[in-house]
């Protein structure tokens, strides 16, 4: 029996060791290899997994990144003016079809970055998290889980501030200027509490004898042959695309001209296997329900 | 009961009024901050930005020449920028605009100048203004696509005014007529094109 058996998805059920090494490879692969293909890979990856993850309620957070993607996309051609080709000019400077495309793979590699995050933050847990660090480095990762869980909790914390006001009757104005002037109000209240709460967390977990010799964890994880698996799948599917990298994939150049798209077999198997890398939780959580779906059926 | 009642209505409408109030006002400011970033901002087509037509050199009309060189980025071909290698981006000799003569109106700087003529060459450049740099002056970024930094960490563009370099920025620098203004690219912090005050020598 595993640790979180309360938790609906198959992907966070592997172990641990499985799902760190995977979030590091598709985080750090995503941040550090500037190709176009490979950065909408882990884009559309990453949405289909939380979109698996979260459902409709992901749909309604869209609205937030779409327009995060299309202000960052029109950022760059305002304060970039590299590129060939000039589209006009603006006060004398051009703006240029390079620098925008520039800025849309900037939104493209942003949002895939934060939506892989979020699925970070939902599927390592803090004692998953703890388990993997806890003996080795306990302090740092105390430190690490705590700083990782802050903004998650102080959100939650913050809606529990905001209805209990309202509860009481105050701020319950309709005007947009009035809203502002009682999330003000919440955030102040925040800032206390969020100090008050990291010292209690640290106090707390001191009290329970954390970080001592002998201490067991809360959650235990066995290492199955199925983790075995996946481990082999996600490190070679990592090197074959750091292959795709040292062959030049990593030189591909906006400015001043947009680099060709190479089709080469190193190349392209890159793209390949870290396309499957990106799918790879998306495609295991829908299998996994589909099987439940069948089992349910057959009840 | 009843009176608390009623009250309370009355009061809701009249905050509900309020409100609204406050809300146009900060639509308006809104509109107000967009209207001026709006008028501030000047959009060019691509047509209209290069000029077509400059002023014709007749035989009273004061001169300088201008010429454009890269020369010394094929020395050091090894730190140029991958991007820039390929193809027939840069011109094959390094000479990107050969020596040319402008006209000079009233008050030109070497800024000026350059500005002109590469509107009117059609050459891609790319500068950072007076309010922008600690020195008051403007300060060229990259012209042909070659920018600071392209070719090595001590790469850069500097101008030559009569076969020296001026201790001053280049929307500074006043021209007279007959003077000739050259535009090098340096990638040893002019070491190498012959500013020796920068190179490190003194």
């Amino acid at each position: 029996m595993r640790g979180n058996a309360g938790r609906e998805n198959a992907f966070s059920r592997l172990h641990p060791a499985v799902l760190m090494t995977f979030f590091l490879s598709e985080l750090l692969l995503t941040v550090f290899l500037p190709h176009p293909v490979l950065q909408a890979e882990a884009l559309v990856g990453g949405l289909l997994f939380c979109l698996l993850l979260w459902g409709g309620e992901f749909l309604r957070e869209l609205g937030f990144y779409l327009p995060l993607f299309v202000l960052v996309a029109l950022t760059n051609p305002l304060f970039s003016h590299n590129g060939v080709t000039p589209l006009f000019f603006l006060n004398g400077n051009p703006v240029t079809w390079e620098a925008l495309l520039y800025g849309i793979f900037l939104a493209v590699s942003v949002t895939g970055v934060l939506f892989w995050c979020k699925a970070y933050s939902r599927v390592m847990t803090s004692d998953k998290f703890l388990y993997l660090f806890g003996k080795v480095a306990p302090r740092l990762s105390l430190v690490l889980s705590v700083a990782l869980r802050f903004l998650p909790a102080y959100l939650a914390q913050s809606k529990r501030v905001e209805r209990a006001q309202k509860g009481v009757g105050l701020y319950a104005g309709e005007s947009f200027t009035d809203r502002i002037k009682n999330r003000l109000r919440v955030f102040v209240a925040m800032v206390s509490w969020s100090t008050e709460n990291a010292m209690e967390v640290s106090a707390s977990m001191k009290g329970r004898g954390y970080g001592k010799k002998g201490r067991t964890n809360f959650s235990l994880f066995k290492f199955t042959s199925a983790d075995g698996v996946f481990l082999a799948l996600i490190l070679s599917l990592t090197a074959l695309t750091l292959c795709g990298a040292a062959a030049g994939m990593k030189n591909f150049a906006f400015y001043p001209r947009v680099s060709r798209v190479e089709l080469s077999p190193v190349s392209f198997a890159a793209c390949l296997s870290f396309g499957l890398q990106s799918l790879l939780p998306a495609l295991w959580e829908g299998k996994e329900r589909i099987l439940w779906k069948y089992y349910v059926s057959k009840i | 009961m009843k009176f608390k009642g009623k009250r309370g209505a009355e009061g809701g409408a009249f905050r509900k009024k309020f409100f609204w109030k406050k809300d146009f006002l900060l639509l308006f400011g809104l509109i107000l901050v967009l209207a001026v970033l709006i008028h501030g901002t000047e959009i060019q087509s691509v047509e209209e930005y290069y000029l077509l037509h400059l002023d014709d050199v007749t035989p009273e009309s004061e001169t300088v020449t201008l010429s454009i060189t890269c020369q010394t980025v094929f020395e050091h071909e090894k730190v140029l920028d991958p991007a820039l290698r390929e193809g027939d981006l840069l011109p094959s000799d390094g000479v990107i605009l050969p020596p040319t003569e402008y006209v000079l109106r009233e008050g030109d700087t070497v800024f000026d100048i350059l500005s002109r003529a590469v509107r009117h060459e059609k050459i891609q450049m790319e500068f950072q203004g007076a309010d922008k740099s600690p020195f008051g002056s403007v300060y060229i970024q990259g012209i042909h696509w070659l920018y600071e930094f392209s070719c090595g960490p001590l790469s850069g563009w500097m101008y030559r005014v009569d076969g020296e370099f001026p201790q001053c920025g280049c929307s500074r620098y006043s021209l007279h007529d007959g003077q000739c203004v050259e535009w090098i690219y340096t990638c040893e912090l002019g070491k190498d094109i012959g500013a020796e005050w920068m190179g490190g020598q003194r």
